[in-house]
């Protein structure tokens, strides 16, 4: 294999790496104070937006207004979505971040890798901050839009959590902003034997950060499962009179999102930063450059699909929580209105399986020697039967009987261990061709509902085509084939695909460790797969947050506050598409337009100084 | 690496083998009795699976930049979006006009009971007296004695009309608590004439009026765990069925509710037994 290394014709490389650190420090800071100082000025924005919520709240019987286009809840969908997804990156880049610039330290001696590893760092963190400010201004909207649009209950709601909103929030994000830039001052200061120190600083920012939003998951996870009392108390009494602010943040679904929305925003500031890789790529005018952001969009690909293949048990633990806390929950959202919802999730997380194996596939293909590279037939046969044999486990033992985990552990561990007495060997190409197979087998599981309906909560026995109140069905699944739309074939669906994942993931790592990669050469292709990664994951998580919102049904806070608005009906499908891809593509422009104002404009002599690159086998010093 | 075949040749090679197994899928989907559109769905799986297949070893892109690679992305964002909209237009919608009725008979006694509903309907119903004592007024200074007669006595004739109305009431109790079995979308676990929940989440109730007296449902309904049915230890011990229902209906909406279960008395259908803990 080889790995990157620098070729330093006219000093040592220790001298380039150097020369690289100074450069960059003197030339780059300064230009970016103007954005950490509008980062600072919205910020202030956003805190003083809070206090004068938290003094609006104390008036009596505020009045709403109506906003002119879409409505009021159109509005405050826009704005929310848009603040999310900008906090879902600032909160996720800087895990990505940190884990970058430990790695460069662990380099060494390694310059190339810690070059590498620090430039990938330092310009993650550059567009980090930009949206920093983005996040700020779209916060304040939200407030803003909040309380001229649903007065009342925004003024309820924060009076049930003013301790969050008017002290605790602010003071987390005054704390998140001073040491989001201390990291970023202290980058060139705090190199060499105090490095240590600044990856601390970088450790802070993310605790500070992972605080932040767990406070702010209290109000949001409330709205879906206020507390209830164990006393026996009717839920209004409880809430309006014994219930403490810490009763209301620690109710069902708090960890549960908190989970969810913290394996999301890694998934999220993969993904962006592959976005990131692939514009640059693209911009790329050097085989340096080119080499670099290959690699770049090579690791933030593998971060978002590591942390996706967690995401979809996060999802289901937040889901469980939801049905455990009100069963009705759970035939609204997979049989009743919201189902078609969920048709469209299993469309999209196959998309974004089938696009991220893809990429792996193509990053495979420049590997040299990679048909030398076998797996073992047991692999392949135990991927092949893990749909049909999962599905029949769980059937018998639902998940979380013990026995639901027990069993699928030792099948695998019996496959692997034939795999290892059984020498019979099969080509990567076929390998991965049959992956794919069981991705596409896996998704269709996911995707084969028991009627496409868009409510089937009135389904009658025999499956005739007429519905109550006249909806359109496009057929039942008969009895003999039910099994398919249940629960345990979901779940084993959902597993083959992250199964086939890993499964390529450890191919593809055995390639690179075995094989010659010479970064840089990748498939011009791959590139529109990383931007599609993005952008479809951004859309995927816009489609199951309004799913999440909409699981309230016609409550502000469910079972509590009733929304007495005209817009408290569950929107079609086709509406929310709409919107979503409205929201998605306005994010995408102002996240572009970041990275070119901070990549494309500040490339300067000193990036385009830096050692070059070229590709020297593996193990060579 | 094997030798990359040219585009052409790939999709002509690999259509060809995607429309067979299109049609072998097809008619497997048909002989094991899937309905038509989930025949659809598997071909629709096997023409993604050829594309898989036909960009899994479709020859390197040339590479570009400048211009042409922004007009490139500019033109995969709208295609995708695009694809995304279509696609989720593609399902069937649900009706918000269905919902929308629900919300209205379930919120709007909500808002009449609250401080806010309260002086919103004081407000209203004095705006109508003040127009319709206005109009009086006017048609009164307008026109002679006689006509005062007849306005007056239509009007008392109108609110008497109104107060028997009221009086009859009640109207009928089981198609009001029909209306709420639908409301509180009790469907969604449990069945009755064959029609509701596809999963077996709660029992089927065609019966359930010999089975349980009416202070017993109401028990049941208010308070989940005092009864449990026959062969539902999961479901009841997952305590699958809400007890929020004491605190979201109002007294007579349990009542109406509670007559229409009583009514369900259907011997021909199966019903599990109830079990009081």
């Amino acid at each position: 294999m080889k790995i990157w290394r620098l070729k330093a014709p006219g000093g040592s490389s220790a001298a380039r790496w150097m020369q690289w650190r100074t450069n960059t420090s003197g030339l780059r800071m300064p230009r970016f104070a103007v954005s950490s100082g509008v980062t600072a000025a919205f910020a202030v924005t956003l805190i003083l937006l809070l206090g004068v919520a938290a003094a609006y709240a104390q008036l009596p019987e505020p009045k709403a207004h109506t906003f002119p286009l879409g409505g009021n809840r159109a509005a405050v969908w826009v704005v929310a979505q848009l603040h999310i997804l900008f906090a879902a990156f600032i909160l996720g880049a800087p895990i990505f971040i940190v884990v970058s610039e430990i790695l460069g330290w662990l380099s060494g001696e390694n310059y190339a890798a810690r070059y590498r590893y620090e430039r990938l760092a330092k310009e993650v963190t550059k567009v980090t901050v930009i949206l920093y400010s983005m996040t700020a201004l779209t916060g304040g909207l939200f407030i803003f839009v909040l309380l001229a649009t649903y007065p009342q209950f925004t003024a309820w709601l924060i009076n049930h959590f003013f301790a969050v909103f008017a002290i605790i929030y602010p003071l987390l994000f005054i704390a998140e902003t001073i040491i989001l830039y201390l990291y970023w001052y202290t980058w060139d200061a705090l190199q060499g034997p105090k490095k240590g120190r600044h990856i601390a600083l970088g450790a802070l920012l993310n605790i500070v950060g992972l605080v932040t939003l767990f406070v702010i998951d209290g109000p949001t996870s409330f709205m879906n499962t206020p507390v209830k009392s164990a006393e026996g108390l009717d839920l209004k009494t409880f809430i309006e009179t014994t219930a403490t602010l810490w009763d209301k943040m620690d109710n069902y679904t708090w960890w549960p999102l908190n989970i969810h929305r913290t394996v999301g925003n890694v998934v999220f500031g993969g993904f962006i930063a592959g976005l990131i890789a692939a514009y640059m790529y693209l911009a790329s005018k050097t085989d340096e450059d080119r080499a670099f952001y290959d690699w770049f969009g090579f690791v933030g690909n593998m971060i978002g699909v590591g942390a996706l293949l967690v995401l979809p048990f996060a999802g289901y633990l937040l889901a469980y929580e939801l049905c455990d806390y009100d069963a009705s929950i759970c035939p609204y959202m997979m049989a009743d209105q919201l189902s078609m919802f969920f048709e469209m999730q299993g469309a999209m997380v196959g998309l974004i399986f089938l696009a991220s194996n893809y990429y792996i596939w193509l990053s495979m293909k420049r590997i040299e020697g990679i048909e030398r590279i076998r797996m073992s037939l047991a692999t392949l046969l135990l991927m092949v039967s893990v749909p049909v044999v999962f599905m029949m486990v769980w059937t018998k033992f639902p998940i979380p009987d013990k026995m639901a985990f027990i069993i699928p552990a030792v099948y695998v561990g019996a496959w692997l261990l034939i795999g290892k007495i059984i020498p019979w060997t099969v080509s990567s190409q076929t390998m991965v061709k049959v992956a794919f197979l069981m991705v596409i087998i896996g998704n269709a599981i996911w995707m084969t509902p028991h009627a496409f309906v868009a409510t089937q909560a009135l389904a009658p026995d025999d499956g005739s085509l007429s519905l109550p109140h006249g909806e359109v069905s496009l057929g039942f699944i008969t009895i003999s084939w039910d099994m398919l739309a249940l629960m345990p074939a979901k779940n084993a669906a959902a597993f083959t695909l992250v199964f086939v994942t890993i499964i390529n993931y450890i191919m593809y790592n055995r390639a690179l460790r075995n094989g010659r990669i010479i970064w840089g050469k990748i498939d011009f292709v791959s590139q529109f797969v990383l931007v599609f990664l993005a952008f479809s994951a951004i859309w995927t998580m816009g489609l199951m947050g309004v799913v999440r919102e909409l699981t309230r049904k016609y409550f502000h806070v469910f079972n509590l506050q009733y929304d007495f608005t005209p817009e408290s009906f569950t929107p079609t499908l086709a509406y929310s598409s709409w919107l979503i891809t409205g929201i998605t593509v306005t994010f995408y422009i102002i996240v572009s337009f970041a990275i070119v104002l901070t990549l494309r404009t500040g490339k300067d002599k000193a990036v385009a100084e830096v050692p070059k690159a070229v590709p020297v086998p593996a193990g060579a010093k | 690496m094997p030798e990359e075949k040219s585009l052409l040749r790939l999709v002509v090679t690999k259509g060809i083998l995607g429309a067979v197994i299109a049609v072998v899928v097809f008619v497997a989907a048909k002989l094991m009795h899937f309905p038509p559109v989930f025949q659809i769905m598997f071909m629709l799986y096997v023409l993604l699976g050829t594309i898989v297949y036909i960009l899994l070893d479709a020859p390197a892109l040339p590479s570009f930049t400048g211009a042409k690679a922004i007009a490139a992305l500019v033109a995969f964002y709208a295609l995708v979006s695009g694809a995304f909209i279509a696609g989720a237009n593609v399902l069937p919608q649900y009706d918000p006009s269905v919902e929308k009725g629900k919300i209205d008979k379930i919120v709007k006694p909500k808002l009449a009971m609250t401080e806010k509903g309260k002086v919103d309907e004081l407000l209203k119903r004095s705006e109508e007296l003040n127009a319709r004592s206005q109009a009086i007024m006017k048609r009164l200074e307008t026109i002679g004695g006689a006509e005062v007669k007849s306005i007056a006595a239509s009007t008392g004739s109108t609110g008497g009309a109104a107060a028997a109305k009221s009086a009859g009431g009640g109207g009928d109790l089981i198609a009001l608590g029909k209306d709420q079995y639908e409301l509180q979308e009790c469907y969604n676990c449990h069945k009755i004439g064959g029609k509701g929940s596809v999963k077996k989440r709660g029992p089927i109730l065609d019966n359930i009026g010999n089975l349980m007296k009416p202070e017993e449902l109401k028990e049941k309904l208010l308070n989940p765990r005092a009864w449990m049915a026959e062969g539902f230890d999961k479901e009841y011990a997952k305590k699958l069925m809400p007890d929020k229902y004491k605190e979201l209906m109002a007294d007579q909406e349990v009542d109406a509710l509670i007559a229409y279960l009583s009514s369900l008395k259907d011997t021909s259908v199966e019903t599990p037994k109830p079990i009081k803990k």
